[in-house]
């Protein structure tokens, strides 16, 4: 690691003045994805400002929902008792990601923030586009099996490689920024955005903008959810594809529906249209194989990602039949 | 300041004396730093030439900050740069070498320590965020000659080969029955697969684990 | 008092240690002075090294040298014309770059942090010039290796198989495999004057570390001190001497402090070697009724440019199955890589997927079971060799086996077994491997408490070597285990074999009998008894009664004329039952059944373990396991734990070893075979049987990753 200075933040807005002071700040939160960039040279911080002693770590109920701390850790969302109850979809998708001791440090804000796992963009020998604008994309012509079918640019063709988002977009979850201008909101739909001609941009926050915490609406979908990730190994390993899927049944009907997929794309990827497309029908393969047909419409895949063109409407038959089951 | 030595099963030895230059302030060090070069032996193109010409920000950088934390109920007071993680934290300077890097990564549980009570990867920590904190390593889970149950399972149902993985195991396995992970073989082993054992013992390393819940229960 | 005996399942005597952090490996010493040394490796794949700026690495604090090819001190055993000059890749001896990784610098600092910050700081210019890494396209440019053992093989006739009336010819592709040992490989060096150095060192073999740093630095081999007691894992990885363990004292010497160099979890994709790359065709004609009348074996695997590696991938074919017909075709392909290096049960592990896979093809093709099949080309000698089996109990193997993962519950038409949404199918896998014994010594001591030490230069790497070492001597003295030490892992212990090939027990186990026997005959002896006594005698009260403050002897070991005769291999039968998800493509091994013929066993409990282990091995190659190469840079994509998929806990099934448990009659004493390499060898052929047998998908590319069943 380059050497950096570290500074510990005891006010959000301290925070935020010590990250914009100096170019080269970075907030520094539960660290699992941010010092493992700094060991490989991906980034290389003058300065470390530590949010962790700042007080977002509180899980709380609100008048619309429930307002998760961006410093609460996955394991402390996962495990959450009002998370388990109403938001089933949420602690199944972060139980599928890391392990359980980067569980236990990896937060809310932290693991909205993680960097895409694409080799080019790890390894500083090699060209990346997100991590050096510019000098091309090492994966459009290489080895692009764990890439996106949905939304890619030719300078990007990074994914999201983040469970906990998958749900999280499913779930109509809305972000809490702070930043020099003030707060704001962003819904969980627009925070990450497709890597276009700036693939260096993860998210939409702009410099200094901190997530305080995020807010799921009232639960909707406790019963009929699943999360489907297929791997190269049972666990400890990051998606193929991974699958939300979340029902509103009444009797044998479906009334609403939430669907996401993980590694595909370079944001957490909602269908929409397939959403719209199972509303009011009866569960079954048929209608959940045309559901998945529509959610594969525009998927345009690579030269080692083909695979992915079957994996992923598979996996979106298959989690439906789980969460209706 | 009050470092102590880890707990070392072997005689520990003195502290090399290259180490103690190495703290302190900046100007200490940009004096050491001539001093480093006078008693270097090696031939000059090889070995650093003096050098006093460093730009502020950088040697800023090289600053080294106070961190109190507990380890195994031990009180120390370090000072480590920033970008020193717990692990080699606990490795290098403490001398705890039970806690085992093997990929620096996150990405294995060979380093896994308690923190808080919590088990977590000491590689990815940097050790100054661990300020005021109680660390627990595989050398503070037996009470004195008396191993920890999850030990004693460990060697009853041989849930090791090499034995590098094993104190991540352990600290993972003790930490999987607090959190009530034991509902299932399943679960067990889906909360234990941040822990990679290349010898292949985990069938060994569940029973190991089902052994000490079931003695709990 | 308990009599510990051969057999036994003892926990380990090392256990203790293991478990409270206190067994200290190779990178744990502390040693006054220490100082920290990290590599720069190379980001071209080929060519030469230009230039290299190093100032600001030097100007880095804590930083204490900075060895490149431009500067590096002469190591003696790199010069033309060294006495014994020293194989392989010399680090820093010149500017070429033969791969991608390949170190070019080393920096030494303070610290770890220092070092590593400064490593980064060094620039290089290169020249860089056109690679070959792309191991499809330059499938062509196989050579049949220098080594004459590698040459064809024919017996009867060859592609016999072609003109039988059932054939099965298909390729079978295996990818580049690392061992992956949790420890990093780490080498602590310190010299003692000009002409005598220190190691701790991750090793296989202290006897051989020791040869090898003697020769690269042309010392005497009484001044090097190898010590490497624990060894976290390196499943053949360690068993050489490698560049950068060089590195570390000619580091060393160089700034006079002692150097801990410890490789990245990176640079072990590069430099510690792999399981190669490995393409085979095999060819298998048969009668309708099952007798194999040809196999062809075929293989190409890869290889560096700058050193040839070779293994028995196509041996097994001429010996597992009775056919008239044999023939074997090897050759290797040298590409810009780092040289691969024997991976646990190496060629024969490949070779056997490959075989094992065809003979289950054509199973299906005959509409014979796969077990039947084996049956009826049984041999009951070695027809490779025509020499008789020293012992062989394969079929009993089979037979177990079948019965312990419930083969009759397997339906012959795959695709047709279900639980809920996954589909079920059974495999079966066999496998040989060599049974070696040699020449080892050892040095027991009696002390007049009545406790017995014993060493001797081996290692341990995980199976538990002290621990059966110390039940072969608590057995053959008639002492319980717990008044025996062994200690190994010390090269000024007497000399022992490399842990490798599956030989520690055979040939160390030997030593040790053999020792405490000597050590019997003369207490025997002492007291007046005919040497060969087996009654119960006082040790202890010998000693006092002629007070001695101690008896002590060496004994040497090596096997007998006799061992020529006989052909001498360790057997297995894997049996695995799969569930196959036909949506997703995922696999579960549900049950493993490993069933060896190894010999006696010694240990039960670490011997079951060292089993389950292999099988878990096994387990990665078949499904999880892949180094990927990306050829437009010349390098690995996946060099990290994250994304090169070794086998976590939630892959691995309760798995059930059996062990035959007969003693060799001729290879050693004991009767011991050898377990380390069988343990795997077959196990990816029987689950990837079972694979076809749950969906009728045929997968002869590993890993069978979710994508493959659903493409296939």
């Amino acid at each position: 690691m380059n050497p950096f200075q570290y500074t510990r933040s005891l006010a959000a807005a301290g925070a935020i003045q010590s990250v914009l002071k100096e170019p080269h700040a970075h907030f520094l939160a539960g660290g699992t994805n941010l010092i493992d960039l700094i060991k490989m040279g991906v980034v290389t911080p003058e300065r470390l400002v530590d949010i962790n002693p700042l007080p977002l770590k509180g899980i709380e109920k609100t008048a619309t929902g429930l307002r998760l701390g961006a410093l609460a850790t996955n394991s402390e969302v996962a495990d959450h008792p009002l998370v388990l109850q109403g938001y089933p979809l949420l602690s199944l998708a972060i139980n599928a990601g890391a392990s359980p001791q980067l569980r236990n440090m990896a937060t809310v804000g932290g693991n909205m923030m993680q960097r895409t796992r694409c080799n080019y963009f790890f390894d500083t020998a090699m060209p990346c586009n997100k991590r050096s604008p510019g000098s091309g994309c090492g994966a459009l012509e290489g080895i692009n099996r764990m890439h996106a079918i949905f939304g890619a640019s030719p300078a990007c063709i990074a994914v999201n490689p983040s469970d906990m988002n998958v749900a999280m977009v499913a779930l109509d979850a809305v972000v809490h920024v702070k930043g020099p201008k003030g707060e704001r909101k962003i819904p969980f739909a627009d925070f990450h955005r497709l890597p276009g001609d700036h693939p260096e941009k993860d998210n939409t926050l702009e410099r200094g903008e901190l997530i305080m915490a995020v807010d799921l609406p009232a639960p909707a979908f406790s019963q009929h959810v699943a999360y489907l990730k297929i791997r190269d190994r049972t666990s400890y390993a990051f998606a193929l594809v991974s699958v939300a899927a979340a029902l509103k049944m009444d009797g044998n009907m479906i009334t609403d529906a939430r669907l996401a997929m993980g590694g595909v794309a370079h944001k957490p990827w909602r269908l929409h249209a397939a959403e719209t497309f199972l509303k009011g029908k009866t569960p079954g393969d048929d209608t959940f194989k045309q559901a998945a047909q529509i959610a594969m419409q525009g998927a345009k895949a690579y030269r080692y990602n083909q695979f992915k063109l079957t994996m992923a409407p598979n996996a979106i038959l298959q989690a439906l039949k789980t969460a209706s089951a | 300041m009050s470092t102590k030595p880890g707990k070392d099963p072997e005689k520990p030895e003195k502290e090399p004396a290259g180490e103690g230059l190495l703290s302190g302030t900046r100007r200490d060090f940009l004096k050491q730093s001539s001093l480093l070069s006078a008693i270097a032996f090696a031939p000059a193109t090889v070995v650093k030439a003096a050098e006093n010409q460093w730009p502020e920000k950088v040697a800023d950088a090289f600053e080294k900050v106070d961190v109190h934390l507990e380890v195994n109920g031990t009180k120390y007071n370090v000072q480590v740069e920033p970008r020193t993680t717990l692990l080699d934290l606990l490795r290098e300077q403490l001398n705890f070498t039970g806690t085992k890097k093997g990929c620096d990564r996150g990405q294995c549980g060979a380093c896994t320590v308690h923190v808080n009570g919590v088990r977590i990867n000491s590689c990815l920590s940097l050790a100054v965020t661990n300020e005021g904190k109680k660390i627990t390593t595989i050398e503070g889970l037996a009470n004195g000659d008396q191993l920890h149950p999850m030990q004693e399972a460990f060697i009853k149902h041989d849930g090791f080969q090499c034995g590098y993985c094993t104190s991540g195991q352990i600290m993972s396995a003790v930490a999987l029955v607090k959190e009530g992970r034991t509902q299932s073989r399943e679960q067990i082993s889906e909360f234990m697969s941040g822990n990679i054992c290349r010898c292949g013992a985990y069938s060994r390393i569940v029973k190991a684990i089902q052994e000490v819940k079931t003695n709990q229960s | 008092m308990k009599q510990d005996k051969i057999g036994d399942p003892l926990d380990r005597v090392d256990g203790r240690l293991k478990v409270t952090g206190g067994a200290k490996y190779s990178g744990e010493y502390k040693v006054p002075g220490l100082t920290y040394g990290v590599l720069v490796p190379a980001t071209i794949t080929n060519g030469t090294v230009t230039a290299m700026d190093t100032r600001a690495a030097l100007r880095a604090p804590g930083v204490l040298a900075v060895i490149t090819p431009f500067n590096a001190p002469p190591v003696p055993g790199y010069q033309p014309g060294a006495a014994k000059p020293v194989k392989g890749l010399k680090l820093f001896n010149d500017n070429q770059v033969h791969f991608n990784g390949q170190p070019i610098a080393l920096v030494v600092a303070e610290t770890f942090e220092r070092a590593t910050y400064a490593a980064t700081l060094i620039k290089t210019t290169y020249q860089p010039q056109p690679f070959e890494t792309d191991f499809h396209k330059n499938f062509d440019k196989g050579v049949v290796p220098n080594e004459g053992k590698y040459k064809d093989y024919v017996r009867g006739e060859a592609d016999a198989y072609k003109n039988a009336p059932v054939v099965v010819e298909q390729d079978y592709m295996l990818p580049s495999e690392m061992h992956n040992p949790m420890e990093l490989h780490v080498t602590t060096a310190f010299w003692d004057g000009d002409d005598k150095v220190t190691l701790y060192t991750k090793s296989q073999g202290v006897v051989g570390s020791q040869r090898a740093i003697s020769t690269a630095f042309g010392l005497d081999p009484a001044n090097v001190q190898i010590h490497s007691r624990f060894v976290g894992g390196a499943f053949g990885s360690s068993l050489r001497t490698w560049p950068h363990e060089v590195a570390a004292v000619q580091a060393a010497k160089l700034v006079k402090r002692p150097v801990k160099l410890t490789l990245t979890r990176e640079q072990m994709f590069t430099l510690v070697g792999y399981r190669p790359l490995t393409i085979q065709r095999i060819g298998l004609g048969a009668s309708t009724d099952g007798k194999l009348v040809g196999i062809t074996h075929e293989s190409h695997s890869q290889t560096a440019v700058y050193e040839e590696f070779t293994e028995n991938a196509v041996n097994v074919s001429r010996f597992l199955y009775a056919s008239p017909n044999a023939n074997t075709r090897y050759k290797v392909v040298p590409l810009n890589v780092g040289v691969p290096a024997p991976m646990r049960g190496p060629g024969e592990a490949t070779g056997s997927f490959a075989l094992e896979s065809a003979l289950d093809e054509l199973s299906y093709k005959l509409g014979i079971d796969p077990i039947e099949l084996r049956l009826r080309n049984y041999t009951y000698t070695d027809p490779e060799r025509n020499l008789p089996w020293s012992s062989k109990y394969l079929k009993e193997c089979y037979q177990q086996g079948a019965e312990r993962i419930g083969w009759d519950k397997r339906s012959a038409q795959p695709g047709t077994q279900r639980d809920g949404e996954w589909l079920i199918g059974y495999g079966i896998g066999c496998g040989a491997f060599g049974a070696y014994r040699s020449k080892t010594s050892a040095k027991i001591k009696l002390l007049p408490d009545g406790t017995v030490n014993i060493q001797s230069a081996t290692s341990d790497i995980g199976p538990g070597t002290a621990t059966s070492m110390t039940l072969i001597a608590a057995d053959t003295l008639g002492i319980p285990a717990d008044k025996i030490t062994f200690q190994l892992g010390d090269s000024s212990y007497p000399i022992a074999p490399t842990q490798g090939g599956s030989q520690t027990v055979s040939s160390v186990g030997s030593a040790v009998h053999d020792a405490c026997v000597a050590l019997k005959q003369k207490l025997n002896t002492l007291a007046g008894l005919s040497p060969d006594t087996t009654a119960p005698i006082d040790y202890a009260g010998i000693l006092t009664k002629h007070n001695l403050p101690m008896l002590e002897l060496t004994q040497d070991s090596q096997a007998g004329d006799d061992a020529k005769n006989y052909s001498m291999y360790s057997f297995s039968a894997h049996f695995a039952q799969v569930y196959v998800h036909p949506l997703t493509g995922q696999v579960r091994v549900k049950k493993l059944v490993a069933v060896v013929d190894g010999g006696k066993i010694v240990n039960l409990k670490t011997a079951s373990s060292q089993m389950i282990g292999g099988a878990v091995g096994g387990i990665g190659m078949v499904l999880t396991e892949e180094a990927v190469f990306d050829d437009h840079f010349g390098r690995y994509v996946n060099g990290n734990f994250a994304d090169y998929h070794v086998p976590v806990n939630a892959d691995i099934p309760d798995i059930e070893a059996i062990f035959i448990d007969k003693p060799d009659p001729i290879i050693n004493p004991v009767g011991t075979k050898g377990l380390g390499e069988i343990s795997l060898i077959g196990v990816a052929a029987a689950v990837a049987n079972a694979v076809y047998n749950a969906s009728g998908k045929r997968i002869r590319e590993l890993p069978i990753t979710p994508d493959k069943i659903l493409m296939a």
